[in-house]
């Protein structure tokens, strides 16, 4: 049986390009996912802004380093989401990780629908960023406790 | 009896990866959203009442103490009587101070409308592909928002090309049951608050697509008495419209969007 998907890092980026929230679950550095995020959104945006075939919103496997393959997936809001899955020899199938992204997107969805974001943003932020910038922060803690528990489902899923 | 959809993850969910990627679609009882957002114009009509009156203290008060000069002298403020639909005649002293009550409460209206508009818009794009182009995001409006909102879909869509759309509901839902016993001018005028809510769900979906632009709603043509020959001496006589048969209402919502989309 092959080893379930081991998920280092889910990053959630808005459409400004600016970072929502990281979060890793590998007792390695923090710093090295942010890299892979960074990096990830220059192939992302190679990806969307080449001839408008693609209408899809899963952008597959984006590239892979070291030992972690990073996958993106836009949604049509333009928020985009990538994950890093540590490199395996078995085979990854895109059903899971379509499935991961669904997940993700969902449990973006319920933290970002959070009436009181905003009476907390109203005093921060300026009336062009994205008004969700704040849903990563550590004061609304549901949303990385969904995104922990996507990482634990995924490491669940065995092949069938 | 038609009902809407509330999408919402029940607490506790399995943590199978496919229970959290589809959770579980939940119902609200459609009537009772109707009823909902009725009565939610009528609360913040005084809400807003309130917060308004505590404004002007709060003013009066900086004003006596000598702190800013006093403000001109201000009209009498109207009817502390209930403003309620329901109920009661609007007695409109001085119309001035009533349009900048309902310029609040249109406001306040609108906010929450972008709020939800947005949220809506992002559930409803789970399983689409990406937007084409500005006309594909407004076509995307008139059908699954419309469609998920208010159970049909949008009559007409007319556009000039340039960044304007015209969109037409010939039986919008929230005005749909509007009458007034003053009169269809009357009844107009009030149709006018309650469709921000709905313009605000549009500009609200717009606006996280990416497309910034004004929604401006107008209301054409509010339900009309369908009478049959025997009952016109009826009316004539007892001199008070009613409506018993809905024959047409249309909404229309203008979108201007900025011209480089």
């Amino acid at each position: 049986m092959p080893p379930p998907l081991r998920l280092n890092a889910v990053a959630f980026i808005s459409p400004q390009n600016h970072p929502i929230l990281i979060r890793t679950f590998q007792k390695g550095d923090e710093l090295k996912y942010h890299y892979v995020a960074h990096t990830s959104l220059d192939v992302i945006e190679e990806r969307i802004s080449g001839d408008s075939k693609s209408t899809e919103c899963y952008l597959g496997l984006l590239y892979a380093m070291d030992d972690v393959a990073a996958y993106g997936y836009i949604t049509p809001l333009k928020v985009k989401i990538v994950i890093a899955l540590a490199l395996t020899d078995s085979v990854v199938r895109d059903a899971e990780v379509i499935s991961a992204f669904k997940a993700l997107h969902m449990a973006f969805y319920h933290a970002v629908s959070n009436p009181f974001l905003k009476l907390d943003a109203a005093t921060n932020s300026g009336n062009d960023q994205y008004p969700y910038l704040l849903v990563g922060g550590s004061k609304w803690k549901s949303f990385r406790q969904r995104v922990d528990e996507i990482s634990k489902a995924l490491g669940n899923v065995t092949s069938t | 009896m038609s009902s809407r959809t509330s999408l919402q993850n029940p607490p506790g969910s399995t943590s199978t990866l496919v229970a959290l990627a589809d959770p579980p679609v939940r119902q609200v009882d459609g009537a009772a959203m109707d009823y909902f957002l009725i009565e939610a114009v009528n609360a913040l009509r005084s809400s807003s009442a309130v917060a308004a009156a505590r404004a002007k203290k709060i003013e009066h008060d900086m004003a006596e103490a000598g702190l800013v000069p006093p403000p001109p002298p201000a009209k009498n403020p109207t009817s502390a009587q209930g403003q309620r639909d329901s109920m009661g005649s609007v007695s409109s002293k001085s119309a001035a101070v009533v349009d900048e009550e309902e310029e609040g409460v249109r406001t306040r209206l609108e906010a929450i409308g972008m709020h939800v508009g947005g949220n809506f818009a992002e559930r409803l794009c789970r399983d689409r592909p990406l937007f084409g182009d500005s006309l594909d995001a407004i076509k995307f409006v008139c059908k699954d928002l419309w469609s998920s909102c208010w159970d049909k879909q949008v009559d007409n869509l007319r556009t000039n090309h340039r960044g304007v759309y015209v969109l037409q509901d010939n039986a919008f839902k929230p005005i749909s049951r509007l009458s007034s016993w003053e009169g269809r001018n009357e009844a107009l005028r009030r149709a006018k608050l309650y469709v921000a809510l709905p313009a605000g769900i549009i500009r609200g979906a717009l606006s996280r697509i990416g497309l910034h632009g004004t929604v401006v709603p107008e209301v054409a043509v509010l339900p009309q008495c369908q009478s049959c020959l025997s009952r016109i001496i009826f009316v004539r006589l007892v001199d008070f419209p009613t409506d018993w048969l809905p024959s047409g209402c249309a909404g229309t919502f203008q979108i201007k969007l900025p011209k480089n989309t």
